[in-house]
């Protein structure tokens, strides 16, 4: 049995130029297909609709908000709370680790792992790192609130209404 | 060596030598009797011939290895043979998923058996992988040459862990619902691409049926998939690397021919390629050689191994059947909500810091696990339990091992609702 034991550079003895050129091309090529295919499959599990609750909706007309209220949408994930002429709309979703949070006397709490809020959202105990954050609410043209839970606005801004 | 292959003559010939033909054309080599034989037969058969043909008496010692590894295997093993029979009943919807749980508890035969071997054998096997990088970190059996099977390792444990998570969401209750929720949104923390993963890893902004869907392909087809190639690849180090790690004092010293260069071989004579890569492995003369036959030395320990673990798993499943709680009600999570146990340590550090809980302190351990072999070069110390010269690194790692273990007890046992601190008594 006969056996190479040279190491062959990677150009070859001869012709080293084309060799190295080819290789390289070839090692290019594989890297990009393989870039490509990379960012394609990412693209591709990055859903482009999602299903269930959708960001944008309407939750009825002002009337149905009497003054003073503070009305917690379980569907939704939002609170929403009248005062006078103006209505807002508070998240909540615990900013810890996505509980839905319950409203009390001083505001939220959340049952997972005790975050507390005041009635802004503001954190005021608990692990929760973010105040909950407020969407932004406009009156449609027949009447109804349509709330857009993909802006979200400066804790504090309501909607005269 | 080769069975008895005189056939009879004719058609009723043929028919009488059948069932001797048809199993001779299956095994190779009758029931060994002698070493040579003994050797063939784990040359020749599929499932035998991942095995070296002898092993060192080091690697049957049980309180070397305690067989975590061997059980690791055989748990998923089961986890497979179990996850299939499951799939023909299960639907990941949300709409069916939790009847489809009380359809295997209620009217599938062998329904509940099957969901409890699964949910026990997958809680087994995240305890006995542990356990079995603990075996590999204290007997520093992770040093040269066989620093990069323990890092396949870490990834392995990784994926462990990864399957579990996803299939814990799949009976759609109370208990999975809100483990998930809680589990992605630590996801979420993750620097700059946080949000991205949590996205992508929910199919959309909440836990809903894209979720279960993705978390579904993961847990039975992709996964898995992993698991099985990284656990083809570790077995197969393990061969490469020289088998188990043993003392040095326990090393055969093959003081002939066996390791020389290939540059400086006799032209004159001839090799096989597998020498020219290894060195001729011809060895004359008297070698120490005390390995054991694996035919039956190995084999016989691997199937007591087996039947344990299967027998085991079985009484457990007849004992306790694996908990469901009530369906989703995506508006009131459970107080406290928590996460599997295994997950509970982690629970338990992100309700004091949710980034450096669940993303910055594991980050940095799993890190220095998989820079583990790197780091500490101590030669030292290897094939023996707690070696002397390892004091330090495995006080390090033992450390890491209590702090992890109490965490975790805390997490599963001292927090009460709004996961406040309660004395389990
Ligand atoms: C799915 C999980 C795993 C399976 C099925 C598995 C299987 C095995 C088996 C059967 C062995 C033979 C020796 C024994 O039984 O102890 C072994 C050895 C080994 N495993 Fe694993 N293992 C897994 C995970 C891990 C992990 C998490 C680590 C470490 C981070 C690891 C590192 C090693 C090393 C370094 C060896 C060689 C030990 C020696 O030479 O003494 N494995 N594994
Ligand atoms: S999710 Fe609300 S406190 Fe953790």
């Amino acid at each position: 049995m006969t056996v190479n034991l040279k190491r062959s550079s990677p150009g070859g003895a001869q012709e080293p130029g084309r060799r190295s050129m080819l290789g390289l091309l070839t090692g290019a090529g594989l890297a990009g297909s393989g870039l490509l295919g990379v960012i394609s499959n990412l693209v591709f599990i990055k859903p482009r609709a999602t299903y269930g609750q959708p960001q944008r909706f309407t939750i009825g007309k002002p009337d149905d908000f009497p003054t003073g209220s503070r009305v917690a949408l379980q569907a939704q994930k939002i609170c929403v709370v009248r005062e006078g002429d103006k209505l807002a709309a508070v998240s909540t979703v615990c900013t810890h680790l996505g509980c839905t949070v319950g409203l009390s006397e001083t505001g939220f709490a959340c049952p997972c792992h005790g975050s507390r809020f005041d009635h802004d959202g503001v954190v005021t105990g608990g692990p929760a790192p973010k105040p909950l954050p407020w969407y932004k609410v406009t009156l449609a043209p027949n009447g109804e609130i349509e709330v857009d839970k993909d802006t979200e606005v400066p804790s504090g801004s309501y909607l005269s209404l | 060596m080769s069975a008895d292959t005189r056939n009879r003559s004719g058609l009723a010939g043929a028919l009488r030598d059948l069932p001797r033909n048809v199993w001779n054309s299956i095994f190779r080599n009758p029931v060994p009797s002698n070493d040579v034989e003994r050797s063939a037969t784990t040359f020749t058969n599929f499932f035998l011939h991942i095995h070296p043909v002898k092993v060192h008496p080091n690697s049957l010692r049980p309180i070397y290895t305690m067989g975590l590894g061997l059980i690791s295997f055989f748990l998923f093993l089961i986890l497979v043979l179990t996850g299939i029979a499951l799939m023909f009943y299960y639907v990941p919807a949300t709409s069916q998923a939790y009847d489809r749980m009380l359809d295997l508890r209620g009217s599938v035969a062998f329904g509940t058996i099957l969901r409890n071997m699964h949910r026990w054998a997958a809680h087994g096997m995240v305890a006995v992988v542990f356990l079995h990088m603990c075996r590999v970190f204290f007997t520093g059996a992770y040093k040269k040459p066989r620093e990069f099977n323990w890092v396949l390792g870490v990834v392995l444990f990784l994926v462990t862990l990864l399957l579990s998570f996803t299939g814990y969401l799949l009976p759609w209750d109370q208990l999975a619902f809100w483990a998930i929720t809680v589990g992605a949104a630590i996801a979420g923390y993750a620097p700059v691409v946080g949000k991205e993963i949590q996205f992508l890893l929910m199919g959309g902004n909440a836990v809903g049926q894209e979720a279960l869907l993705r978390f579904y392909v993961l847990h039975v087809a992709v996964l898995p998939a992993v698991m099985t190639v990284l656990v083809a690849v570790h077995f197969w180090r393990i061969r490469k690397d020289g088998g188990l790690s043993r003392p040095p004092e326990a090393e055969i010293k093959p003081d002939l021919e066996v390791t020389r260069p290939p540059a400086v071989l006799d032209p004159k004579r001839t090799y096989g390629l597998q020498g020219l890569v290894r060195g001729p492995l011809t060895r004359v003369g008297d070698l120490p050689d005390n390995e054991l036959y694996s035919w039956p030395h190995l084999f016989r320990a691997e199937l007591f191994v087996l039947v344990v673990t299967v027998s085991v798993i079985l009484l457990l499943s007849l004992a306790f059947n694996a908990p469901l709680e009530e369906p989703v009600n995506a508006l009131h999570p459970p107080n406290p909500a928590k996460a599997p146990w295994y997950f509970l340590g982690l629970q338990e550090m992100v309700s004091y810091s949710a980034f450096w809980g669940g993303i910055g302190v594991p980050g940095i351990f799993v890190l220095l696990l998989l820079l583990t072999p790197y780091l500490d070069r101590n030669p030292k110390g290897v094939g023996k339990w707690f070696a002397k010269e390892r004091l330090l690194a495995n006080t390090v790692f033992l450390t890491f091992v209590v702090v992890n273990v109490i965490f975790v007890i805390i997490g599963t046992f001292f927090r009460g609702p709004n996961w406040a601190f309660v004395t389990p008594w």
